[in-house]
């Protein structure tokens, strides 16, 4: 290399302020653009977590009877039964609640009777449709048969247990570890117990922000609707959604006076609830850090613009005592090179004191030296990139300038 | 500053704009980005953190009773909390009631039911059961008719209040107090219909999510137990008991009821405090209250502090506008400093034709000034855009609740300030230094250099 | 060794054309002290770019060592530049963030040479210019004459056949000019061709050989004998 650092580095720090102006900004991208990306891809690991449920193609409808006419038995019969002659309809089924929408019903659970736990466990009382409502797979044991499914609890029965369950592998997991759970028990809190009968996986519950989101349990047995809805989950051949959708709001909102339908809804629009929170942080840090590195660049180009302006005498003289073009180009990139190398030793510092404040807001692990990695060698590439063009100006200087009074 | 003086240099700044249009347009943009992403942030931060009733910080307490398993702690979604549970069981929080020794006292959970009986199709609609105390406690605004006095707290009287947009809704914005409805086939008479109104965060119940608005009706909490209702927030349980009739679920360990009381002094708190723990031991003795005692007077600040109702993701976005609009300034400060001593000649033979370093500086800071001020006002414009955007995007996340959002749109007012501010910090900071370098060279410097 | 031959430049501004050079022809041999005298605008400047490769011309034709320069790549004219050529500026031009022994650096910079060798050249350009003992100055903390005589050690340091200077001492004093004048003359001395474009009819008659122009064009030249006798007759044609 015809041009060593040294003198380069000595004429830089003469005039530092500029470019020690830039280096901090080069530093706090760095940090910020690491730390950002970071959590914006374990916000889309956490997005793209398999859910197991089919759920583009499942749509949920809230009922709620208000009069003391209104049984539900006899209705949530009717309904369904309409539901399942829909065209295009693959399975319907009664339940408590929704997954992915964020609110829904947990239990304690356990191997032993008597043991003391306080893991909860979101739990579906659904009929013998309800896993292809969702469209999860059972990976072992058997589906809920027709006889299986147990009336609603009555009105003062707000604890009694079912006889079969469906449990999520994650459930089984944490209640039996690698034991084959089929055809063991379960106990609640009461000490009452049910079967395990099947296994799915994978499934998520409503709880996407849990930190066990697939602790999740079937029950067969028709929900009660205490709380004043019932819900019904319906699954339909891919592209018969919509329509099968609104001709059920049409029919159910007045199939029944005594009732109304609260709502009709996607199972999209509750997942696209559920993960409104990270989608809006990920758009939000990745639209601030892309400002940010355009806003160091264009700091970058503008240093090295009036670096090439304020100098255009000395790049004449240096090219009438023998300098090519490129060496007048690469005198500017090593000069970017060293200030954006500043900026980024600095920058790893402050990336790694910001992973560290982050890993004790989130409970999370420490950066990933990767992403540190990546952001330097980006930095650098974009800070060499931003710098190219004035450098490509100054090898325009004609030598003659050195001559020329201007 | 002399007026005239003042004219000469926006004179000499506008013409140094023209001089480089580009650099200028690029420092004003630096500027206006830092500052817009910065009043969206804090907007935010603000909307979501801020104490809403903060003038009543030493007079508004939620009361809870460490009830929770003797075995172990209250959790939250399998982590604990190591707070008492936030929600009362039945029989402590009517205690509370009935010990009538708060100024005022609430005793309220969230339920829903379905609105008849007003013409239009039925309408299912969160409602909450409360007591009378609630709307004067909470100092909420009425549009119509008032709220129920503590006569008709108990035995419960049909009264229900609305709030404005569900009046809007039913009665299409009428003073209809005096009318009735049916809430889950139950006649009810309006006697208070709401003005806007939107606590944010909604301190109260800090279950339902900050941004949530507050219900749409209000009913007497005694209604509650004479409905054989249950709570459509959480209910929080840990005890193997039986809850199958009405009567085994109002006397279990359940927590569900949120519990507020008004106490004005601090004779009153102690008063209070004094009574909570009488009464926990009373209740140890016969065999409840398993767990070290813990029983709170817990204010609005510290509540929302306990309770986490700022996610960790606002306060790394609160960083990160920091760090954005810290990138902004530096940018600035290094464009306006290359653009100042580019200028440095003619600067000089300024100093040299007898201009006082103070007229220098002064000279450079106008058009800092304008520069800032310029990009400032454009980071206003454009936060208020932004933030339609996010206001729109959490809208959109609340379809089920109708109303409530013209407020959210108001670009609220301790946020202009705020804006404002950073504003004018933002112009001191990124011209400060580059005026005063160029200011303070000595004039043959200026003129030896070229 | 060096032979311009009908040299045409022409400065093509917005509406007028400017002939600097016009059908010009010079030969310098090797170790010559050619002095360049002519009124302002005459073309003096325009001549020693062609000459230095720092500017290109229209028609003609020039050689240096034997090579037509007409057909040399920008890099190849920067080489030649560098191996050959020596620069001297009426404004020094030296690099003001660097001090002087990495302004007479620059141009060793740019060949290969060894850390050593170039430390040695350096060392003894400066000690040819009498500044070794400012190496770590900055041009800044020197005199006009201190900053022009940098300046030559920068262009000898590179050991190049010609020397170009461009009024080198029209920024300096009487006694500075003088002491410059003498320093370009031991360099001469040690074998260099020099090619000095001055006002001062003085030093110019110090010179070998005297090329005046007028508009572009020699209008009379005329050899001195070494250090001879000021010539009253020449000063302005
Ligand atoms: N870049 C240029 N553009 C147009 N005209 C030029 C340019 N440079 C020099 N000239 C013209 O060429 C002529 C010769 O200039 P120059 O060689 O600098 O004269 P000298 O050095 O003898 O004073 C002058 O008339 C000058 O105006
Ligand atoms: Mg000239």
């Amino acid at each position: 290399m015809s041009l060593s650092v040294r003198p380069i580095l000595s004429a830089l720090m003469r005039n530092r302020t500029g470019a020690v102006l830039v280096a901090m900004q080069v530093a706090i991208a760095l940090a910020v653009l690491v730390n950002a990306l970071y959590i914006v891809v374990q916000r889309i690991e956490k997005m793209q977590r398999p859910l197991g449920i089919d759920v583009d193609n499942i749509f949920v409808v809230q009922a709620s009877g208000f009069t003391d006419r209104y049984d539900q038995t006899s209705s949530m019969r009717e309904d369904i039964d309409y539901l399942r002659s829909l065209p295009g309809v693959v399975a319907a089924s009664p339940s408590n609640g929704i997954p992915l929408s964020g609110s829904g019903s947990a239990t304690t659970l356990t191997a032993h009777p008597g043991v003391h736990s306080t893991d909860g466990f979101n739990y579906y009382e659904v009929d013998e449709q309800g896993l292809d409502a969702l469209g999860v797979r059972l990976v072992a044991g058997r589906n809920f048969r027709h006889g299986d499914i147990e009336p609603s609890r009555a009105k003062n029965d707000a604890s009694s247990f079912v006889s079969n369950v469906i449990l999520s592998r994650a459930t089984a997991l944490r209640l039996f570890g690698q034991d084959d759970p089929l055809g063991k028990a379960v106990y609640d809190d009461l000490g009452q117990s049910a079967t395990v009968v099947g296994i799915v996986d994978p499934v998520i519950g409503a709880w996407v922000g849990d930190r066990h989101p697939d602790w999740v349990m079937f029950m067969s047995r028709l929900p009660s609707g205490r709380y004043g809805a019932v819900r019904y989950l319906v699954r339909t051949r891919p592209g018969a959604r919509d329509a099968a959708m609104q001709q059920a709001e049409s029919h159910l909102s007045r199939s029944n006076p005594d009732r109304v339908i609260t709502f009709v809804r996607t199972l999209n629009y509750f997942r696209d609830l559920s993960y409104l929170g990270d989608r809006s942080m990920g758009i939000y840090l990745l639209t601030v850090t892309l400002l940010m590195v355009a806003v160091t660049c264009l700091g970058i180009f503008a240093l090295a613009t009036f670096n090439v302006t304020t100098r255009t005498r000395q790049i004449g003289t240096r090219r009438a005592v023998g300098a090519r073009r490129a060496d007048i180009v690469q005198y500017f990139l090593v000069e970017n090179g060293l200030i954006t190398t500043a900026g980024v030793v600095g920058g790893c510092a402050l990336a790694l004191a910001t992973g560290y404040w982050l890993s004790i807001q989130y409970e999370l692990p420490r950066l990933n030296l990767y992403f540190l990695v990546g952001g330097v060698l980006l930095l650098w590439g974009i800070g060499q990139l931003a710098a190219l063009q004035p450098a490509r100006r100054a090898a325009t200087v004609p030598p003659s300038v050195a001559t020329r009074n201007v | 500053m002399q007026a005239s003086l003042l004219g000469y240099y926006s004179h000499l700044a506008l013409r140094s704009f023209r001089r480089n249009p580009g650099l200028t347009a690029l420092m004003v943009l630096a500027i206006a980005f830092g500052v817009a992403v910065c009043i969206m942030t804090l907007t935010v931060y603000h909307a979501m953190s801020g104490n809403p009733i903060w003038w009543k910080n030493d007079r508004l307490y939620t009361v809870t009773m460490d009830s929770w398993d003797p075995n172990s702690g209250f959790t939250r979604g399998n982590a604990e909390t190591h707070l008492p549970p936030p929600l009362m069981t039945y029989r402590d929080a009517t205690t509370v009631l009935h010990a009538g020794l708060a100024e005022r006292t609430v005793v309220m959970f969230e339920s829903s039911g379905v609105i008849s009986g007003t013409g239009g199709p039925p309408l299912r609609t969160d409602t909450r059961f409360t007591t009378g105390d609630f709307f004067p406690m909470f100092d909420v605004p009425f549009l119509y008719g008032s709220g129920w006095s503590r006569s008709a707290d108990d035995p419960p009287q049909p009264v229900v209040v609305l709030s404005r947009s569900m009046n809007e809704r039913l009665f299409a914005g009428a003073n209809s107090v005096g009318r009735t409805l049916r809430w889950n086939d139950h006649e009810f008479r309006v006697v208070g219909v709401l003005d806007y109104w939107f606590p944010r965060p909604l301190f109260y119940d800090v279950t339902e999510g900050s941004f949530a608005p507050p219900e749409d009706l209000f009913i007497p909490f005694a209604w509650g137990r004479a409905l054989d209702l249950r709570s459509a927030g959480n209910v929080d349980c840990w005890k193997a008991e039986p809850l199958d009739t009405s009567e085994q679920f109002f006397n279990s360990e359940c927590v569900w009821l949120q519990t507020w009381v008004e106490l004005p002094d601090r004779a009153s708190r102690e008063r209070m405090q004094a009574f909570l723990d009488n009464y926990w031991a009373e209740q140890r003795r016969g065999g409840r209250f398993g767990r070290p005692r813990d029983n709170r007077l817990t204010n609005v600040g510290q509540w929302l502090r306990d309770q986490q109702v700022v996610d960790n993701d606002n306060r790394v976005l609160v960083g990160l506008a920091f760090a954005f609009l810290l990138v902004c300034l530096i940018n600035t400060v290094g464009l306006l400093l290359a653009k100042f001593l580019s200028a440095a000649a003619i600067t000089g033979v300024r100093r040299a034709l007898g201009a006082s370093r103070r007229q220098v500086f002064m000279q450079h800071l106008t058009e800092v000034a304008l520069i800032a001020g310029t990009g400032s006002a454009l980071g206003l414009g454009l936060g208020a855009l932004g933030l339609a955007a996010v206001h729109h995007m959490y809208a959109a996340a609340h379809l089920g609740r109708p109303g409530g959002y013209q407020e959210l749109m108001h670009f609220d007012r301790t946020g202009v300030l705020w804006a404002i501010a950073l504003a004018i910090l933002a112009t001191l900071a990124a011209g400060l230094y580059p005026a005063w370098r160029v200011g303070r060279l000595p004039p043959a410097v200026y003129l030896k250099s070229q | 060794m060096l032979k311009m031959q009908d040299v045409s430049k022409v400065y093509r501004t917005d509406l007028i054309e400017t002939y600097a050079l016009r059908e010009f022809s010079l030969e310098v041999s090797a170790g010559e002290f050619v002095a360049i005298t002519g009124p302002s605008g005459s073309g003096k400047t325009t001549f020693l770019n062609v000459a230095g490769l720092l500017e290109n011309f229209e028609t003609g034709s020039y050689r240096i060592d034997g090579t037509d320069v007409r057909g040399l790549s920008d890099d190849q004219r920067s080489r030649l530049r560098n191996e050959r050529i020596g620069f001297i500026f009426q404004s020094f031009n030296l690099i003001p963030d660097l001090n002087i022994y990495d302004n007479v650096d620059v141009p060793l910079r740019y060949r290969r040479l060894s850390t050593r060798e170039r430390h040695e050249r350096i060392g003894s350009a400066l000690d040819l210019v009498g500044l070794s003992s400012r190496m770590k100055h900055m041009p800044s903390q020197l005199s006009g004459g201190q900053q022009q005589r940098v300046a030559i050690a920068r262009a000898i340091a590179g050991d190049p056949a010609f020397l170009l200077a461009d009024e080198p001492t029209g920024n300096l004093d009487s006694l500075m000019a003088r002491q410059v004048m003498e320093l370009l003359e031991q360099i001469n001395e040690l074998g260099t061709t020099i090619l000095l474009v001055t006002h001062d009819p003085e030093l110019a008659r110090r010179a070998q050989r005297n090329v005046h122009l007028v508009d572009g064009q020699i209008s009379d030249f005329r050899t001195y004998e070494p250090r001879a006798a000021p010539d009253a007759g020449l000063a302005h044609a």
